[in-house]
């Protein structure tokens, strides 16, 4: 068996996989102001999920946090973790576009599930499930919300900045003019989409292209993103725990490799 | 330190270092004299410094002293007097450390620089240096005098060189009148020859680092380079060269590297983060990684002709990396992994410094599909920390050598 924990700059991904790979326990819960204390309780979870004990597993730490895990055996980044993770899942993918809470990353996978080349948003939060959750909060919806909110719309307002703080004066500034909140929505989501585009141009558009963490949740982003990159995007079931799995299969990898 | 506590540390520590500081100690206490003789002159990173050591006027690098400031962890501190000032917090770091450190001397390390009589300024090395002393002159009534040394696309053509000459011709009166000093052509010859020959030694310490496994890493090298650039044409940087190279090449004959157990090379591309880049090389060490070259030490190397020697100046001051096109930047990166046989690079995007950061997301992509190695671009600052997250830093650091080891 192997464990991989994924902490997040928003939540915090437990996975538990047997010998071969496959899924005995997964639980996701947010991060919260103390990223030990979370890996601590998303372990407790996954051994009550699996009623196992889970005492000696081999486990591998990612994510922001990932240094913060005293009973992890190793930590790896969360590039190589999503990597292998989707690479699991879907061998064929090529391209990994991931937009968590705190970052955006687009990785180029090889053919043996690592990644080849990768390249991270700037440290400005505009392209990030951050930036997501101000607008939300602006326009006075929960994040669940915004998407199919923003995908009601037929006329997307134009929103030009890219910077999360200017950006919201912006919009502020488009409710002030009465422009409808789906406009709005849908602006967003398509200056986002049109900043991770750019971004994955850098590492260069691969079909198939995969789209992982929590903003894969939120199909109006998938739409934009889809058609400023002209293609397909292939999402898994859990789109924010593909991180914690590879940091799993890692650990089944890791702990072969020890014996 | 104990023996067997060197022993054990990732990193070797230098000996010649001690000669080093005290080398660096003295070039400031000449500042000083000559401040008060009222001799003396701040000067830019790339200026033609030859000059006015030849014409008896001390220098004073306020670039090397923003490292400082960085190294001191002052750069919030003294960068926020500048804004308090009304100087953007885009503007250069070390312009705005300096200008706060004029601003207040008594929170500076070292107490600041001495007091310049002259600033000289040179734009091989970028525009903001003359807005930058014309604030400083502004601050301390000190003259500004700059020398133009338009960008360079290709090869320097002759009617490049005789503009750039003709400014080093007006230099010489600016400095005759300022301190009535004259420039007798012996003397510059005598300064060029040993800052030649300075040069010389300096470039055999760097590529000594060929070697496997590499001699020097970049801390070493961005401490030891501090002679080359600030304190030319004088003997005992020569002896502190000279000193370095024998440590070098006893290192080479042993096998013995920088770090213990050398298992990756890098290179590193641009000004390092001054507050950080210890603990940073200190870490990656541990891992086996050292960086046997980067682009910024490189930077100072080179040899003045035998010809007419103000054209040699004009030449080699107008042809420093920064002052030439991104190709030649490209090439340079290429050449430096391919002859120090390095796996991979890591381009620090300065945040204040524009012309150094500017078109490495287009060169880290020329740069891998020329060489085949991969690279990683990492942000931050060399003197405001405010403009660092070193968690976003260690993750593409870590991710990158997770593709190589």
């Amino acid at each position: 068996m192997g464990i991989g924990l994924d902490l997040g700059s928003s939540t915090t991904k437990g996975v538990l996989v047997d010998k071969n790979g496959k899924i005995i326990a997964a639980r996701l819960i947010p991060t919260g102001a103390i990223a030990s204390k979370a890996a601590e309780n998303v372990l407790e979870e996954l051994t009550k999920l699996s009623q196992l004990d889970l005492g000696d597993v081999s486990t591998v730490s990612t994510g922001y946090g990932r240094t913060q895990v005293e009973f992890a055996h190793e930590s790896i980044t969360e590039i190589t973790c999503h990597s292998v993770g989707v690479h699991s899942l879907n061998p064929g993918i090529k391209l990994l576009i991931d937009v968590g809470g705190q970052d955006s990353k687009v990785i180029r996978i090889g053919s043996k599930g690592r990644p080849t080349n990768f390249e991270l948003n700037d440290k400005c939060s505009a392209g990030t499930g951050r930036f997501l959750e101000v607008m939300a909060r602006v326009l006075e919806v929960s994040i669940d919300e915004l998407g199919p909110l923003a995908l009601k719309s037929k006329f997307p307002c134009l929103i030009s900045s890219t910077c999360t703080v200017f950006a919201e004066s912006e919009v502020i500034g488009r409710i002030g003019s009465g422009e409808s909140p789906a406009n709005i929505a849908a602006g967003v989501h398509q200056a986002m989409a049109a900043k991770i585009s750019t971004l994955s141009r850098r590492v260069g558009v691969a079909s198939p292209t995969a789209v992982t963490g929590g903003v894969a949740r939120n199909p109006a982003f998938c739409h934009y993103l889809s058609a400023a990159l002209n293609c397909d995007l292939w999402i898994p079931k859990e789109p924010q725990l593909t991180g914690a799995l590879g940091a799993a299969i890692l650990a089944i990898a890791r702990a072969s490799d020890t014996e | 330190m104990s023996e067997k506590a060197k022993e054990e540390k990732a990193y070797r520590v230098l000996e010649s270092h001690g000669f080093l500081q005290r080398v660096v100690f003295r070039y400031m206490l000449e500042g000083h004299a000559a401040s008060e003789e009222g001799k003396l002159a701040w000067v830019t990173s790339g200026f033609p410094v030859e000059i006015p050591v030849a014409m008896d006027v001390g220098v004073s690098y306020p670039e090397q002293y923003g490292a400082v400031i960085g190294s001191e962890k002052a750069g919030p501190k003294l960068c926020g007097y500048a804004e308090e000032l009304g100087y953007s917090q885009e503007l250069c770091s070390y312009a705005r450390a300096s200008i706060g450190s004029v601003k207040h001397p008594e929170e500076s390390p070292l107490e600041g620089l001495p007091a310049p009589q002259a600033l000289l300024a040179c734009n091989n090395i970028c525009g903001t240096v003359l807005r930058w002393y014309d604030a400083i002159s502004q601050m301390t009534g000190a003259p500004v005098f700059l020398v133009d040394t338009p960008p360079l696309e290709g090869e320097q053509l002759p009617h490049h060189i005789a503009y750039v000459r003709h400014g080093l011709d007006d230099l010489v009166s600016f400095l005759s009148e300022q301190f009535g000093t004259t420039l007798e052509e012996d003397k510059l010859r005598e300064v060029t020859d040993l800052a030649t020959e300075t040069i010389g030694v300096w470039t055999q310490c760097l590529e000594a680092c060929k070697n496997k496994p590499s001699p020097l890493n970049c801390a070493d090298r961005f401490l030891a380079m501090a002679p080359v650039v600030a304190i030319r044409g004088r003997d005992y940087t020569l002896e502190y060269y000279q000193m370095l190279l024998n440590e070098v090449k006893d290192r080479v004959t042993n096998g013995l590297g920088a770090i213990r157990d050398e298992k990756v090379r890098l290179l590193w591309d641009n000004i390092p983060p001054w507050f950080r880049v210890f603990r940073i090389m200190g870490s990656l060490a541990k891992r086996g990684v050292v960086f046997p070259a980067d682009t910024y030490t490189h930077a100072w190397t080179g040899s003045f002709k035998d010809e007419d020697r103000m054209d040699s100046i004009a030449s080699m001051y107008s042809n420093v990396y920064l002052n030439k096109g991104l190709e030649a930047k490209v090439d340079k990166m290429c050449g430096l992994i391919k002859d120090y046989d390095l796996d991979g690079f890591v381009m620090f995007s300065v945040r204040s410094c524009k012309r150094y950061s500017l078109g490495q997301l287009v060169s880290k992509e020329l740069v891998s599909e020329r060489t085949g190695v991969p690279g990683v671009v990492i942000e931050g600052d060399m003197v405001d920390s405010r403009l660092q997250n070193d968690a976003q830093i260690e993750t593409r650091l870590d991710a990158l050598l997770e593709m190589l080891l």
